[in-house]
């Protein structure tokens, strides 16, 4: 018997306030399967990854399916042992120590925020054009109107206690990925039968590089790992989800890319714009293209709700971490949701997009370089994550062999994607984007070491077992 | 399976703190199983990572492995106990939450109370399991299914946490009718002074319609048995 082995235990959790141990396995994998927003993706990844992987599209979507599935098993290393709010940042905290942490957490901020701004911006450009097959005038106000309403519809979702707000993600989420199976099926089912022949630019170079329009379609698959305190049982429940979703996704976007590649075997899908609208008009169903627009303004609406979630809850570990203002912190005594977050971040997301698009910019285009910027933000917090997977199992004692060989195979992919993804973009305003946010960030990190060294060095806040939690916890002689 | 228990068996016996690799070493398994096993049985929540994730305990879940032992409490508790029953015409049952259910542990042999399985099993009807309920910071994990046992009894979710604030705030809990149509009981808690945890709870049984009124009197006689209480218990 170790005496005073439980003598550390604290009477709450360094994280209480929020909804702890609440959600069941539906409401958790909507938070990630959201994120992820699959249905969105389908229609769009595809014809991207075909830009470069032509005929061998399919297997830049295997790979991308494999490399989500193996990171997932990184994130996986840690959410059997710990639950947090914090997402990527609170795990990567265990493994690599405070400055990789903060980095993870400053790369979270920005992936989570500009995905959550992306998806406001895609789902407000489906709905105008949505509005616009039904006979609306097309016009910039109704895309900033549209923008404006879920901007508030995504307010009101997460103000909700986190129950019905992932519930309603639920609904939202499952309405467009039936949706858009019901088009793919449609289309499969009365195009002709062909083969895809080869349309050149495949090979392997050309799979490799169509790897990263691939993997950008997962970006948000683990957003559950931030319900891990109001998960039932975290443990059991996180890393099953985030595998599943990465899996799911996977097969979704594989299923989607052979309707793709069969629907446009003779002129090469890379050709199209938008590919599936194209398929679905061509072959004289316009309604199909009216569901499609639904499912994606849907699909993207649930991502911003989801995604939003977990943002909130990476702030709100900041500030318990002590790394951010303490007030951001708090919790709402009786929604338990961290409403003072909510209150400073939901502006921001919402307020930029909006603008973004009211000053007259490309709606695509701003759709396009937010997702590429998120992207980054994800493969940085990723790449973070799979690197203190090892590093975390040797702290605690656990190392295996196995995530040694995961992380040596995980990391040098997940860096070539990074700067192939970074270099991609080059010339446009994404490399200006991340050079601002390094230095913010730099800045960030440098006042934190002077003046907030101690709370620095001790980040990494998770729902630590507590007396309660433990048999014989709280008593000395049973009665 | 046997490897499960016997990783089990292993940390009730090296005690809380103990680790992967001791436990791994002391039952010959390979490392990777063990593991394995221990991140099930905690995402079973029979065991628990102490907060340096490295130390095991045993979860309160695996208290329902054990069939609950509940020694008798001492004379000196049981007279306080005899005490209180002079003074009222109720039944008099003294309840012990040491094992995180109601279990009676002096149930008053002129007024036989509702079987011990029901009050185990339906803390959200009796008032002493309302004590219980109030106790834990989140009543649901203990009383997952609200059944009505009679037309009186709470079964809605809102209304329960509602009516556990008021026994909280108040320190007494009462039901009329809600185990059993013709009976009402009135609770208070005995808290231990140290740990603030709760321990035990006293209960005076009655006519439902009696149960109803104010009885001003018997909720002070019953507190300050219940005071008399804490030192014995606690």
């Amino acid at each position: 018997m170790r005496h005073g082995a439980l003598s550390g235990l604290r009477h709450r959790s360094p994280v209480h306030g929020l909804d702890r141990r609440h959600l069941g396995p539906p409401e958790v994998l909507a938070q990630s399967v959201s994120s992820a927003a699959p249905a969105a993706a389908m229609a769009a990844a595809p014809a991207i990854a075909a830009t470069t992987a032509g005929s061998g599209t399919i297997w830049s979507f295997v790979i991308a399916t494999v490399v989500s599935l193996l990171i997932g098993s990184c994130i996986g290393r840690f959410t059997r042992r710990m639950a947090v709010a914090g997402s990527l940042y609170s795990l990567t905290a265990k493994g690599l120590g405070p400055a990789a942490a903060f980095t993870s957490g400053m790369a979270l901020l920005v992936g989570y925020g500009v995905l959550v701004m992306g998806a406001l911006v895609g789902s407000a450009t489906y709905v105008d054009a949505l509005l616009g097959r039904l006979g609306v005038e097309a016009s910039g106000t109704v895309l900033v109107a549209a923008a404006i309403v879920l901007g508030a519809l995504v307010t009101g979702g997460v103000l909700a206690r986190v129950r019905l707000s992932a519930r309603v993600v639920l609904a939202a989420e499952a309405v467009s990925i039936m949706l858009m199976i019901v088009v793919f099926v449609v289309l499969l089912g009365v195009t002709p039968q062909v083969p895809a022949a080869v349309t050149g630019g495949s090979g392997v170079g050309g799979i490799a590089a169509g790897v990263l329009p691939a993997l950008s379609a997962f970006i948000g698959f683990e957003a559950a790992t931030a319900l891990g305190v109001e998960a039932r049982r975290p443990f059991r429940t996180i890393p099953r989800v985030v595998q599943w979703t990465a899996g799911v996704a996977g097969v979704l976007y594989l299923f989607a890319t052979f309707t793709q590649m069969t629907g446009f075997a003779r002129t090469g899908l890379a050709t199209v714009d938008e590919p599936v609208p194209a398929l679905a008009l061509a072959l004289g169903q316009p309604w199909l293209a009216l569901l499609l627009d639904l499912g994606i303004a849907l699909s993207f609406a649930a991502c911003a709700l989801a995604t939003l979630n977990a943002l909130v809850r990476v702030v709100f570990s900041m500030a318990r971490d002590g790394i951010a203002p303490a007030a951001l912190g708090a919790t709402h005594p009786r929604r338990q949701i961290p409403h003072v977050a909510i209150a400073v971040v939901v502006p921001v997301v919402v307020v930029v997009p909006v603008a973004l698009l009211a000053s007259g910019l490309p709606a695509a285009q701003v759709l396009a370089d937010l997702l590429t910027l998120a992207t980054v933000g994800y493969l940085v917090a990723y790449l973070l994550v799979c690197l203190a997977a090892p590093f975390f199992l040797r702290r605690i004692g656990e190392l295996t062999p196995v995530p040694v060989v995961v992380t040596a195979v995980l990391v040098p992919v997940l860096l070539v994607v990074l700067v192939a993804f970074v270099v991609s973009a080059w010339g446009g305003v994404v490399p200006l984007a991340i050079g601002a946010l390094i230095v913010v960030g730099l800045a960030w990190l440098l006042w934190l070491r002077r003046r907030r060294s101690a709370q620095l060095a001790a980040i990494g806040v998770y729902d630590e077992t507590v007396t309660a939690d433990v048999l014989g916890g709280h008593e000395g002689s049973p009665l | 399976m046997r490897s499960a228990l016997a990783v089990l068996e292993e940390v009730v016996a090296a005690g809380p703190g103990v680790t992967a690799k001791e436990i791994s070493a002391a039952l010959k398994l390979p490392q990777a199983t063990t593991y394995r096993l221990l991140n099930l049985l905690v995402g079973e929540e029979y065991l628990v990572r102490l907060p340096d994730l490295r130390g095991f305990a045993l979860g309160r879940r695996a208290a329902r492995l054990a069939l609950p032992v509940v020694p008798t409490p001492p004379a000196a508790a049981r007279a306080v106990v005899e005490h209180l029953r002079g003074q009222v015409r109720w039944g008099v049952h003294l309840a012990s939450f040491r094992t995180g259910q109601v279990t009676l542990v002096d149930p008053d042999p002129d007024h036989p109370p509702s079987d011990d399985v029901v009050l185990a099993r339906h803390p959200h009807a009796s008032a002493l399991g309302m004590l219980l309920l109030a106790d834990q910071p989140d009543w649901r994990a203990l009383a997952r299914d609200l059944r009505p046992l009679t037309e009186h009894t709470v079964t809605d979710p809102g209304e329960l946490d509602a009516r556990l604030e008021v026994v909280s705030a108040q320190r007494v809990a009462r039901q009329c009718g809600q185990v059993r149509a013709d009976r009402g009981c009135i609770a208070v808690p005995v808290h231990d002074p140290a740990t603030g945890a709760l321990v035990a709870g006293l209960a005076l049984c009655g006519p439902a319609a009696r149960v109803a009124e104010p009885n001003t009197e018997l909720v002070a006689l019953l507190h300050e048995h219940a005071d008399r209480l804490v030192p014995l218990l606690a």
